[in-house]
């Protein structure tokens, strides 16, 4: 196993535990924009996790370079993705969730 | 070291399919929005992974990026449809 | 879906992605013999920009930057690309779609020939996509009523 395949193998992890968190909060808590919160936030770390993982595994190389501009897009594009869904859930009228007293 | 990214792969498998329980069952569209939303991300890591398993990084790397653009331009279409209709 | 919208981010990062999104259209056409891509996907991507400038700009200032008029003149110019490289095949004396015959005119061995002419026919094929998606797109949101069908409309009124 050389250095760059040591090196991958906390990224990835990392990435992998993120989507996990994600995905947990996704299903679990109790109202849109909680789930919004956990799936914009921990899915977009990540991806970027995920990515520099693969990046490093690949060597300095043409395709290194290609998987980090995927990665510097997803850096840009998920959070104006759910700033918009966000947005337009507020617009319709979504009340966010606030816990009951006692 | 492909065995370690076939089980990544089927990992992030399991987690498409959880997803897919709050993009069928969410109730009302926007959660479905940020179901699918979440299952493309998810996706494009699988592409990745599947390009390593196979030995053809190159020709995935083009797919996986054509989906991320795919994933950003439909949200935001499916946003702003609601914001003008303004029904949940 | 055509009104301008109001919120400054969306409209900031799209026009940071736009020019990107372009650039990688223009190489997925390019690079169509190597690597998955070609005419069509590249010209998706491309009308694909133009529909996230709509969306997020308003559809005046979409109209500023390509009209219906311009779409139909792109479609029917990327058309007459792909037909005119089979037509200039015919007339040097070979089939219609003949790519070898191009070899007499370019100075070059008759492979390289196809493969350039390959080259030219996607070009013509992906401004040909991207032309059509954007004015499907136009056609949807605006109900089919171009500027000067409501001048008509607006003068027959009153």
């Amino acid at each position: 196993m050389s250095v760059q395949q040591i090196v991958s193998i906390p990224f990835l992890l990392g990435g992998f535990f993120f989507f996990v968190a994600a995905t947990v909060g996704l299903l679990r808590f109790p109202d849109f924009f909680c789930r919004l919160h956990a799936t914009g936030k921990g899915d977009t770390m990540a991806v970027l996790l995920s990515l520099i993982g693969l990046g490093i595994y690949e060597g300095f190389s043409l395709t290194s370079l290609k998987i980090i501009f995927i990665a510097v897009f997803m850096f840009l594009a998920q959070p104006t993705s759910t700033h918009a869904i966000s947005r337009a859930a507020l617009r319709c009228g979504l009340q966010p969730w606030t816990r009951e007293k006692g | 070291m492909g065995n370690f990214f076939l089980l990544l792969g089927m990992g992030l498998f399991t987690l498409v399919l959880l997803c897919l329980y709050r993009g069928v069952f969410g109730p009302g569209v926007l959660n479905r929005i940020a179901g699918i939303c979440a299952i493309g991300t998810k996706t494009l890591v699988i592409l990745l992974l599947m390009g390593f398993i196979y030995n053809r990084v190159e020709m995935f790397i083009d797919i996986s990026m054509v989906y991320a653009l795919l994933n950003f331009i439909g949200t935001i279409t499916a946003a702003k449809y609601l914001e003008i209709k303004g029904d949940v | 879906m055509t009104r301008v919208t109001d919120d400054i981010i969306i409209r900031a990062v799209s026009r940071v992605l736009i020019p990107f999104i372009q650039l990688y259209a223009l190489y997925v056409i390019m690079h169509g013999h190597y690597s998955p891509g070609g005419g069509f996907q590249g010209g998706v991507i491309m009308g694909a920009s133009f529909i996230l400038y709509l969306l997020t700009h308003g559809l005046e200032e979409a109209r500023t930057k390509m009209s219906e008029i311009k779409a139909g003149v792109f479609s029917s110019f990327g058309l007459l690309i792909y037909s005119g490289i089979g037509l200039l095949c015919l007339i040097l004396g070979s089939n219609y779609l003949d790519y070898g015959k191009l070899s007499t005119i370019l100075k070059v061995i008759p492979a390289q020939a196809r493969s350039l002419a390959i080259l030219g026919v996607e070009i013509g094929v992906g401004i040909t996509v991207m032309a059509v998606v954007f004015s499907v797109f136009f056609d949807i949101s605006t109900g089919g009523i171009t500027p000067e069908d409501e001048e008509d409309l607006g003068g027959r009124d009153g």
